[in-house]
This record gives C-alpha cells, sequence and structure tokens, in this order.
C-alpha cells in the first residue's frame, strides 16, 4: 500500500530526509518513531504530499506520489501534529467544508459526522454553534481526526494523534485505529509516547537524522538489541542513554 | 487504483459540492470573520458572515456620496478621473492590506495541504473573494458617483452603464496588480525575502495610495476641474485616467484620443490578469510549499539582535532600562519589530501613511505664498512644527498595534512570571518603539526640513512635538494595556482606534499652532518652559497609573 524509495528532502547544505526506503502492506499500523529533528514530520509531510521530494519517491496506493498528487491526497488522511484549524469556523462548517474538498455529497458527509460525533461523545449542539476556536485541546483534536478519516481514506498517518484527548478517548482511539487496520487500512503512527506505539504497532521504524536505523516487529527489536523495552531501545539507538546521564548530572546542580 | 484489491472503493461521487466552491465559501468566511475566533469576542459562530462587511459598505457609500458632491455639473473626464483615483486610493489601501495574510497563511499548510485540492484551485479561490469584496467596495464607493457623474455639464444617461463597467474593470486591475506584485517578490527574491518585501510592498502601496490621494485633488483644482485628458498629457499615464477615458469615450466627448486610452486600460488589465492569476500560478505553487517547509537557512539578522543585547549593557541604555523586565520587554519588542513577519505587516504599513500628511506639508513649503507676505513664514513654521507634534503618532499607534501578535497565547508567560503587574513590560515595549520608530523618523523628519525643504531658520519648531512624545507612548500603556504581542490579532481592527488618532491628531494641529504662534511673537522660550512643566507634571501622573495597573482580565 506504501512503498517508499530513496526518499530523500534537503534544504540547502542541510539533510533533513536521507535516502529512505521501506514498505508498508495494507492491514498494518507502522510506528514511525525519532527523536526531535529526526525527519518524521518532514517525511509524512512528503508522503502526503504537501512537501515535494529533494530526491527519490513513493507510491501509495497504487499511484505515484510525485506524478500523481492528487490521486494520493484522495486516498490519504493525516492528522497533523500541529492540529490546526479554522478557529472562526464551528465544528459543522469545518468539517463540511473538509467533506466538499472530497467530494463528499452532503447528505453522506452529514451521517458520516454524525457517526463520528456518536463515537467521540460530541454534543452536535457544540458542533453546529461553537466556533473551534472556544473548544477545548480535546476536543479540536478529535474534529482532526474525524476530519482525517471522513472520506475513508485506505491510508492514514497521524503525527501525535493523543495529544490533547483524555485518557478515555485515549484508548478508545487505540481501539479504532487497531480494527481499522484489521479493515485493511494502511495506518502510520508516529508519536514520542513509546509504550502506546509497542502496544499499537504491528511494526516500528527508527529513524535518526533523516536515516532509518531499525525496521521490525516491536517485540522482535527488543529481543534482537537485548534492551527490555521499546523504550530502551530507542534511547540506546538515538543517544537518550548519554542524555539520561546528563539529566543526573544537571538535577544535582539543583540542589540548595 | 481500483486495479488493487486490498484498496477500499473511495466513497461515491454524486452530487457533491465543489470543491472550488468550498474554497471560495471557506475563504471568503474566513475574511469576514477573521482567522481566530477569539477577535470576534464570542464563542458561538455570527448568524451572518456579512455583517462586518455591511458597516464598511456603508461607510464606503457614504465618502463616495459626500465626494462625489463636488462632481455635479462637471465634464465626464474630470468627474469620472476623480471617482477611479479616490476608488485605486481605498482599493489599493484595502488590497495590499489584506491579500499578504489571504494568499500566503502559514497556518493552512496542514490543514489544507494533504487535501486533494490544486494550489492553483486556492489561488483562485482566494483571488475570487479579493476580487468579490473588492468589486463589493468599489461598488459602494461609487454608488453616488454613478449618479452624479450623469449630472455632468452635458448629461448623459450612459454614464451610470460605463461608469460601473469601468469601475469594475479598476478593481480587477487594482487587485491583480497587487496579487501580481506578490507573485513577483515570490518569483524573484524567494521566500526568504519574501516576507520582507510583502512588507514593503504594503508599505509602497499604501504611502502611495495615501500620496495619490493628498495630491490627486490638488493637481486636479490646479487645472480649475474643467480640464480633458488631451490638454493635459502627462495625466495618460496614470491608471485611473485610462478608466475615465472608457467614460469620457462612451458617456462624454467621445474622442479619439479617450477611446485609445480606454483601450490601453482594458488591455493592461487583461495583461496584469493573465500574469497574476494564470502565467504566474505555479510560482504560488512554490510559494506554498516554501511557507510550509521549516527553513535551513541560518536566521538573517542574528547579527543586529547580537549587537542590541550589547548595546543594552552599555550606557546610556543601560542607565535607561535598568529594570531586567522592561529590559526583556525592549528586546522582545525590537526583536518582533525586525523579525516577525506578521508584526511587520500590521505595524509598518499601519504607521507609514500616517506620515505622509507631515511630508507633503514640509515638502510644500512655499504653496502659501499666495496667501500674502508673511504667511510663507508662518505656513512652513507651522508644517514643521505640525510635523514634530505628528511624531508623537509614531509611538501611539505603533504601541497600540504591537499588542497583536498570532503568538499572542506566548503572552500567558508574562502573567506566570512572578511580575506584580503589566507596567514594567509595557515601559520596555515603550523605550523600543521610542527608539527604533520614534527617533529614526525625527531624524528623517530634520533631514528634510534642514536639506529638502531649506529651512533649518524653524528648525527649533520641533521642539515642542519631541518634549510632547513621552506622554503620546504613555497614553497606550494606560491600564497596562500595552503589553507586547499578548492579543490575537484579530482584535486589532478595532473602531475605536480611528476616533483616538483623530484626537491625537487634532491634539498635534493644536500644538503645531501654539508652537507657531509663539514663535512669530516671540514667546517661544516661555511656550517650551511652559510645555515642559506640564510634559514632566502629566508624565508622572500617568506613570504613577500605569504602576498601579493590574493584568487585564483574561477572557
Amino acid at each position: 500500500m506504501i512503498s517508499v524509495c530513496s526518499l530523500s528532502k534537503h534544504y540547502g547544505a542541510q539533510v533533513a530526509v536521507n535516502e529512505l526506503s521501506f514498505e508498508v502492506p495494507a492491514g498494518q499500523i507502522l510506528g514511525f518513531l525519532g527523536p526531535n529533528g529526526a525527519g518524521k514530520s518532514t517525511t509524512l509531510k512528503m508522503l502526503t504530499g504537501m512537501l515535494e521530494p529533494t530526491g527519490g519517491g513513493a507510491t501509495i496506493a497504487g499511484f505515484d506520489l510525485c506524478a500523481q498528487t492528487i490521486e494520493v491526497k484522495r486516498r490519504v488522511g493525516f492528522v497533523p501534529e500541529s492540529g490546526a484549524v479554522f478557529e472562526s469556523l464551528t465544528g459543522l462548517e469545518y468539517l463540511e467544508m473538509v467533506a466538499a474538498l472530497y467530494n463528499i455529497p452532503e447528505a453522506a458527509a452529514r451521517e458520516r459526522i454524525r457517526q463520528f460525533i456518536a463515537f467521540f461523545d460530541l454534543s452536535f449542539q457544540t458542533l453546529t454553534d461553537k466556533l473551534l476556536g472556544a473548544y477545548s485541546k480535546g476536543m479540536r483534536r478529535k474534529v482532526v481526526i474525524t476530519s482525517a478519516l471522513l472520506h475513508n481514506p485506505p491510508v492514514v498517518f497521524f503525527d501525535e494523534p493523543l495529544d490533547g484527548l483524555d485518557a478515555n478517548a485515549a484508548v478508545g482511539f487505540k481501539t479504532l485505529i487497531q480494527t481499522l487496520a484489521k479493515e485493511g487500512k494502511t495506518i502510520v503512527y508516529s508519536s514520542h509516547i513509546l509504550d502506546v506505539v509497542e502496544r499499537v504497532c504491528d511494526r516500528v521504524i527508527i529513524i535518526d537524522k533523516g536515516r532509518l536505523l531499525v525496521d521490525g516487529r516491536p517485540d522482535e527489536l527488543v529481543a534482537a538489541y537485548g534492551s527490555g523495552t521499546l523504550e530502551k531501545l530507542f534511547t540506546q539507538l538515538t543517544g537518550g542513554a548519554e542524555l539520561q546521564r546528563r539529566a543526573e548530572d544537571f538535577a544535582k546542580t539543583f540542589r540548595p | 487504483m481500483n486495479d488493487h484489491p486490498d484498496v477500499p472503493p473511495p466513497l461515491p461521487v454524486q452530487a457533491a459540492p465543489s470543491p472550488a466552491r468550498a474554497l471560495r465559501r471557506l475563504f471568503l468566511t474566513l475574511f469576514l470573520r477573521g482567522r481566530t475566533s477569539r477577535g470576534l469576542k464570542r464563542e458561538t459562530a455570527p448568524k451572518s458572515i456579512g455583517s462586518k462587511l455591511a458597516l464598511t459598505l456603508v461607510i464606503y457609500a457614504l465618502v463616495g456620496g459626500f465626494m462625489s458632491m463636488a462632481l455635479i455639473n462637471r465634464p465626464v473626464f474630470v468627474s469620472a478621473l476623480y471617482l477611479h483615483s479616490m476608488t485605486l486610493v481605498f482599493l489599493g489601501m484595502f488590497v495590499a492590506a489584506s491579500a499578504g495574510e489571504i494568499l500566503f497563511n502559514k497556518d493552512e499548510a496542514d490543514i489544507l495541504m494533504h487535501r486533494p485540492v490544486t494550489p492553483r484551485a486556492m489561488l483562485w479561490a482566494k483571488i475570487a473573494v479579493l476580487v468579490q469584496v473588492s468589486l463589493w467596495l468599489a461598488g459602494a464607493f461609487n454608488l453616488a458617483g454613478l449618479f452624479t457623474g450623469a449630472l455632468s455639464a452635458h448629461p448623459v444617461w450612459l454614464f451610470p452603464i460605463i461608469h460601473a463597467l469601468s469601475t469594475a474593470c479598476e478593481a480587477l486591475f487594482c487587485t491583480g496588480c497587487i496579487v501580481l506584485v506578490y507573485q513577483l517578490c515570490l518569483r524573484w527574491f524567494g521566500r526568504e525575502k519574501m516576507e520582507g518585501m510583502m512588507t514593503g510592498t504594503q508599505i509602497v502601496v499604501a504611502v502611495g495610495a495615501v500620496l495619490l490621494g493628498q495630491l490627486g485633488p490638488q493637481l486636479i483644482g490646479r487645472h480649475g476641474l474643467n480640464f480633458d485628458a488631451v490638454s493635459v498629457w502627462w495625466i495618460n499615464f496614470l491608471p485611473p485616467a485610462w478608466f475615465a477615458c472608457l467614460d469620457d469615450a462612451v458617456a462624454g466627448t467621445g474622442r479619439a484620443g479617450s477611446w485609445m486610452m480606454g483601450a490601453l486600460g482594458l488591455a493592461v488589465t487583461g495583461i496584469v490578469l493573465w500574469l497574476a492569476f494564470g502565467k504566474l500560478a505555479r510560482d504560488y505553487e512554490t510559494g506554498l510549499q516554501a511557507l510550509n517547509e521549516a527553513s535551513s537557512a541560518p536566521r538573517r539578522g542574528g547579527g543586529r539582535r547580537r549587537l542590541i543585547d550589547k548595546l543594552v549593557k552599555l550606557p546610556p541604555l543601560s542607565w535607561w532600562l535598568r529594570d531586567s523586565v522592561s529590559r526583556s520587554s525592549f528586546l522582545l519588542t525590537a526583536a518582533y519589530l525586525s523579525r516577525d513577519r506578521d508584526v511587520k505587516l500590521r505595524v509598518y504599513p499601519g504607521i507609514a501613511p500616517m506620515l505622509v500628511m507631515p511630508f507633503i506639508f514640509l515638502l510644500q513649503p512655499q504653496s502659501s505664498a499666495r496667501a500674502g507676505a508673511g504667511a510663507p513664514d508662518f505656513m512652513s513654521g507651522f508644517g514643521i512644527a505640525f510635523s514634530g507634534a505628528y511624531l508623537g503618532l509614531i509611538p501611539y499607534m505603533a504601541l497600540i498595534l504591537i499588542r497583536y501578535s498570532q503568538q499572542w497565547q506566548a503572552g500567558d508567560l508574562f502573567r506566570v512570571a512572578p511580575i506584580s503587574g503589566p507596567a514594567p513590560l509595557c515601559h520596555g515595549a515603550r523605550r523600543a518603539v521610542l527608539l527604533f520608530l520614534a527617533l529614526p523618523m525625527l531624524v528623517i523628519f530634520g533631514v528634510i526640513v534642514y536639506f529638502v525643504a531649506r529651512d533649518s531658520a524653524h528648525l527649533a519648531l520641533f521642539i515642542p512635538g519631541i518634549i510632547a512624545l513621552p506622554i503620546y507612548a504613555m497614553i497606550p500603556c494606560l491600564g497596562g494595556k500595552a503589553v507586547p504581542f499578548s492579543l490575537p490579532t484579530e482584535e486589532s481592527k478595532s473602531t475605536t482606534r480611528g476616533l483616538s488618532m483623530m484626537g491625537v491628531m487634532l491634539i498635534s494641529c493644536l500644538l503645531a499652532f501654539a508652537s507657531t504662534l509663539s514663535w512669530a511673537y516671540g514667546f517661544f522660550r516661555w511656550l517650551i518652559l511652559g510645555e515642559t512643566i506640564l510634559v514632566v507634571g502629566i508624565y508622572f501622573a500617568l506613570r504613577a497609573t500605569v504602576a498601579k495597573a493590574s493584568w487585564p482580565r483574561m477572557e
């Protein structure tokens, strides 16, 4: 479903993503991990057609990312880390606008929106009357997730989707994406909450400085590196152990 | 896609609203409501998205109606030229102020760029909104003119029809030109420089529009309000004259020259539209992607910031900024005034047009020579005194405008910090504005008076204005309201600000008049002494009030 081949992004001399290659079949949840500045968001933005790659390419749902960008966009859902929305629209206005961009008939869009409202336990009156700027962060995130899934895309990219969601909503969301994967959707899940990734994802990719470090099933990777948990594996591969030692030293400077 | 068996079928496409229409509706709603909801001062959606625009249209119609009263019984060309000139002034300012925000909004990349819409479709939708609103405004402004123009020296019933058409062409020309300028900036200078260019473009257009508004009627007046396009040849180089010629050709003299200039106007409009909306659309796509990219280029201006960091530690700035909170606020304000696109786009184009009037005063000292002996001296002196007093508008306006930022939520940092109230933050911002905006402008005015207006004798008339500067700068701080970058940008659209600006202008006029009179009658030194005592008293009273201010209530 997703096939990435030597995907690269350069900003002048700086390399943000360096010849990244991987494949994700339908029905798989891929954990896409990396420390800050590793190139995760840049990769996701390229795979969703927001940024043009400097080199390499990808095929998503059978369409070439560079040559058939609009076709790719039709088949992709994306929850960006920023969770940006047009704050001066109501939730319903926003979702109807998104539905129109995907050519979803109004009645079908309304029905789908109602389903999401029921799932996320939102009030329809809030959605019709309140401007998005007045929503809590969690409610806004629910609207953004709804807007990414509204057109029933076969491929979904999530960048820190749980940010702002309360514990119950987070549990519901995790179940939702696992079920969506079982239904055949391909899901790329980028997050810094590694225990969630470990529990939810079938497979994990860790990148650093734009390069792929490891690729495999979480349990297999943890066993292969003898790290015990995914978090420990992550720190081991991305220099986190050194940071841990520095943090201890730094904390000592706060002694009265 | 369907030859891949593992891909679920896309949703059925039937009677769906068109994406292009959805985009147009979206951008119009965002334009009328603003992009953030806090600025709407309400949580619920307004019933009508046009309520804000309606008031603006009424004001435009009233201003246009008032101006067109002077055009009854004039030749068609003069009436049309006057109306088209003023339309271009108002539309130019409006479109220049709106286009940057509409065309290049960074936030919308995360919302729209991964949806199946092309950048060209987004560009067209945005341009459609700009053109639509421009046409409304141009229509409202020319509403009365349609009829007063018809009451020309030789009334022609065709005037309202052709003037409506030529006004629509002018609105398209104006919008196209400004969009074209942005596209060319993007193409030639790239995204990094374009941010600065956007500010520059807005300033140039705003200043040009105000200059045209101030000088246009004077130029027309010099030719006795009865000239035509042929007798004043150079006027044909001005775009409003092309559209006025169109009116003149159809509903006026019908001369061959008018037909030619009218055709030129139509041709130029067509070329501008083709370039802006068609040919350069690909550059827009590149520009949108560039705005979406995290720039890796080293940030320019870092050297300047380091210099300011050093300067604030050295006298006299270190004496002026002893308090660490004021110093931080000073540095923050300085950084935003030189770096932040949003702040620069609001502050500089907001202030620049205000400064045109003193320039006109300064550059035309001899214009009143006709008033009789002694008058030139008085008027030249008044011009300088007025320019000095008018300087107060710079810190006043700037301190109001720097309160707004797209990153206003970061201002919560000030409330979390152990600061008893907003006073030190206001003082830091006030000092930055005085140093980086008011002082350079004072020097520029001084240079103009000394070298361009060749009037060094009256240079001292600047002094009353300079003495009053601290008061003007303190007024926006009252109530602790000048905390920099702490309010959402949508709240910057305020009608009361216009009234307070009129108040400042009135006070400037009075001060300039008093200064010039005292100069003429030989008690200028006493005026300076009296004003200084008064200003010191008022300054400390205001300062004490600001010191007592508590944090404004969070909504």
